[in-house]
């Protein structure tokens, strides 16, 4: 059984090509416009990780990580974080205290993208299943 | 002086002819009376001399006596604290015994008449120069009780020794209670009591400055520049002066400045964020088939766009700002420029289901305008009106003419602003709150439009809103050619 990815972010072309990467790799891809539907989509069916940008409407990507991390069942779910912000952002509290396995800065490079979260999802102990790496 | 020294020949001559008389007489009558008297005669002439003499004496002290009297009452009425004229010093006749004494006592009088003249001249002038200090340091405390930047001073122990009215508002320092105390009792601010306790200890001369962030209850937080000056010697008047500056303007335009250079480059990032992912997926051959590609290559032709756009938008609002922007300014139908704006936003408005509306005078609206600046301004309110509208909402633009003006104006029943953002929106990078969350954008939309409206074209820009119901942004310019009925096909 594939790994199950959750894409979130308010830009569709990027949405599209994280998508469009990540499906060709063999992932279960489901996408959210904002923080909100993600959370959605994450309660309805636990992914294997998140992919969430920072800045979009209703809720942002650190709101999204936030209620992540108070709901007890997803402490330990792997999230990393997609951002075009700059310095505003402090990467190594995201790490320490957020628990966010990597933020990668846009502009991204989408097979570095898929790379890392291959990486990530091979080192975690409920990782099972195939993962294929373009 | 002359009848003075008259008087008192005349008592010697009259005593002496008394003695003369007298001793005339005794010679005359001698024989008489020798014959007659025998030596009582002799008796009786000495006698008479004597009694001569004696009435002299008499009379001359009495003389002597009613002179002194009058000098010395006269003197006893002078007030010895003015100076004298020589003229109106009483005087003793020459052949008074006293009267060398008085010269004497009349030059003492003169002199220090003179003498107290001069030291009324003088005391006359230090109270002149005291009343002028006096009213200076009166003036240069008003000057600085009343400076707006709050100053305070303390001495070599570190004492409040001065604090004007600025630095007890902001000290809560009231105004009964008075400089004189240890400073780090009189003002709880640690950095502001350091910097000053520092600076005690430096030379002379010596300047030392932080920026401190200031709290006082119920009001926004402000910055102050603090700058501590060492004044006076090591010695007694040794002392620190410290000027605090607001500088919570400049602070929030750096704010406001940093947050737009990171709302930029991430409004930079994203389009560039699109390219580059779409190159890459090209470049790596994962679009196998033609209609993907297309699709890239879409993509990463709009966000092309998108870049240039934003980049177009940043240096207009630049241009104008710095004045250094060509305006063509030509007669132009506003219902034209109006009818290109409605065509170039309603794709966006039809992909967010939102009902577009073109409202537009029967009138020719003529005005002197840049057509691409003032269309600029038409798309930049309609855009806003589209995004900042839920799905399924309306927007509605209207033209009309007003006295010697036309105006248009971009309704939409979108989430509205409050009064404080309806004041704000049109400054430089300023943001809504629940815009932020809603859609991005640079904050530079409005202040462009503003700019374009008002500083290029010399019209006026206003929005009226509800929020959760709407908004209307007001835009009247000048008018310019005739009022003509247009054509029921041009308009939208």
């Amino acid at each position: 059984m594939s790994k199950s990815i959750l894409l979130c972010d308010d830009e569709v072309h990027i949405l599209r090509a994280a998508e469009f990467k990540f499906q060709r790799a063999g992932f279960d891809v489901r996408t959210a416009a904002d923080g909100l539907e993600g959370w959605e989509q994450v309660m309805a069916r636990r992914p294997d990780l998140v992919i969430t940008d920072w800045q979009m409407p209703r809720l942002d990507g650190f709101g999204l990580v936030q209620r992540i991390r108070a709901e007890e069942s997803l402490s330990d779910l792997p999230i990393m974080m997609l951002t075009a912000k700059g310095f505003e952002v402090s990467h190594e509290e995201l790490r320490a205290r957020w628990g966010v396995y990597a933020v990668v800065a846009k502009p991204f490079s989408p097979r570095e993208l898929l790379i890392r979260a291959s990486e990530l999802l091979e080192t975690e102990p409920a990782a099972a299943g195939a993962v294929s790496a373009s | 002086m002359r009848g003075m020294k008259g008087a008192t020949l005349f008592h010697w001559l009259a005593g002496c002819g008394l003695i003369l008389s007298g001793a005339l007489c005794a010679s005359a009558l001698g024989p008489w009376a020798d014959a007659r008297l025998g030596p009582l005669s002799s008796a009786l002439g000495g006698g008479a001399l004597l009694a001569a003499l004696f009435a002299i004496a008499f009379y001359h002290c009495r003389w002597l006596n009613r002179r002194s009297r009058v000098f010395f009452e006269s003197l006893a009425q002078m007030d010895p604290m003015r100076a004298v004229d020589p003229a109106d010093f009483p005087r003793l006749p020459a052949g008074h015994p006293l009267a060398d004494a008085a010269r004497q006592l009349q030059s003492l009088f003169v002199a220090v008449g003179e003498r107290l003249r001069l030291l009324e001249q003088t005391s006359a002038t230090f109270e002149v120069r005291a009343i002028r200090a006096a009213h200076e340091a009166e003036r240069i405390r008003q000057v600085f009780m009343g400076l707006s930047d709050p100053v305070l001073a303390v001495n070599q122990y570190g004492e409040l020794v001065l604090i004007n009215r600025a630095a007890r508002e902001l000290t809560g320092l009231s105004d009964d209670e008075p400089a004189g105390g240890p400073l780090t009792e009189a003002i709880d601010a640690p950095k502001l009591v350091d910097l000053i306790t520092t600076t005690l200890r430096r030379p002379p001369g010596s300047t030392r400055g932080v920026e401190l962030e200031w709290h006082l209850p119920g009001q926004p937080q402000r910055w102050y520049r603090a700058t501590a000056c060492k004044t006076g010697d090591d010695g007694r008047d040794a002392g620190v002066v410290a000027v605090l500056r607001d500088i919570s303007d400049r602070k929030a335009l750096q704010r406001r400045h940093a947050e737009f250079v990171s709302s930029v480059s991430h409004e930079m990032k994203t389009p560039l964020a699109g390219i580059k992912a779409y190159v890459e997926l090209l470049a790596d051959g994962d679009a196998e088939d033609e209609a993907t590609r297309e699709e890239f290559l879409r993509v990463i032709n709009s966000q092309t766009e998108r870049l240039q756009r934003l980049i177009d938008n940043l240096l207009n609002i630049a241009r104008i700002e710095a004045g250094v922007v060509e305006v063509r300014k030509e007669p132009r139908s506003l219902n034209e420029i109006l009818d290109e704006a409605l065509r170039v936003v309603r794709p966006a408005a039809e992909a967010k289901q939102i009902d577009l509306q073109g409202d537009l005078s029967p009138l020719y609206l003529g005005v002197a305008a840049d057509r691409d600046m003032l269309l600029q301004a038409a798309i930049n309110l309609l855009s806003n009106a589209v995004k900042y509208t839920r799905p399924g909402g309306r927007v509605v633009l209207r033209s009309r003419m007003s006295d010697e003006e036309v105006r248009f104006e971009v309704s939409d029943t979108g989430v509205g602003l409050t009064a404080d953002d309806c004041e704000k929106v049109f400054e430089k990078f300023y943001r809504v709150k629940k815009d932020k969350d809603m859609a991005s954008g640079t904050g530079l939309g409005l202040p462009l439009t503003k700019r374009i409206v008002e500083d290029v074209h010399g019209g006026r820009i206003s929005v009226e809103s509800v929020v959760g119901e709407g908004s209307t942004f007001i835009v009247t310019l000048p008018a310019a050619g005739q009022r003509v009925v247009q054509s029921q096909g041009e308009r939208t």
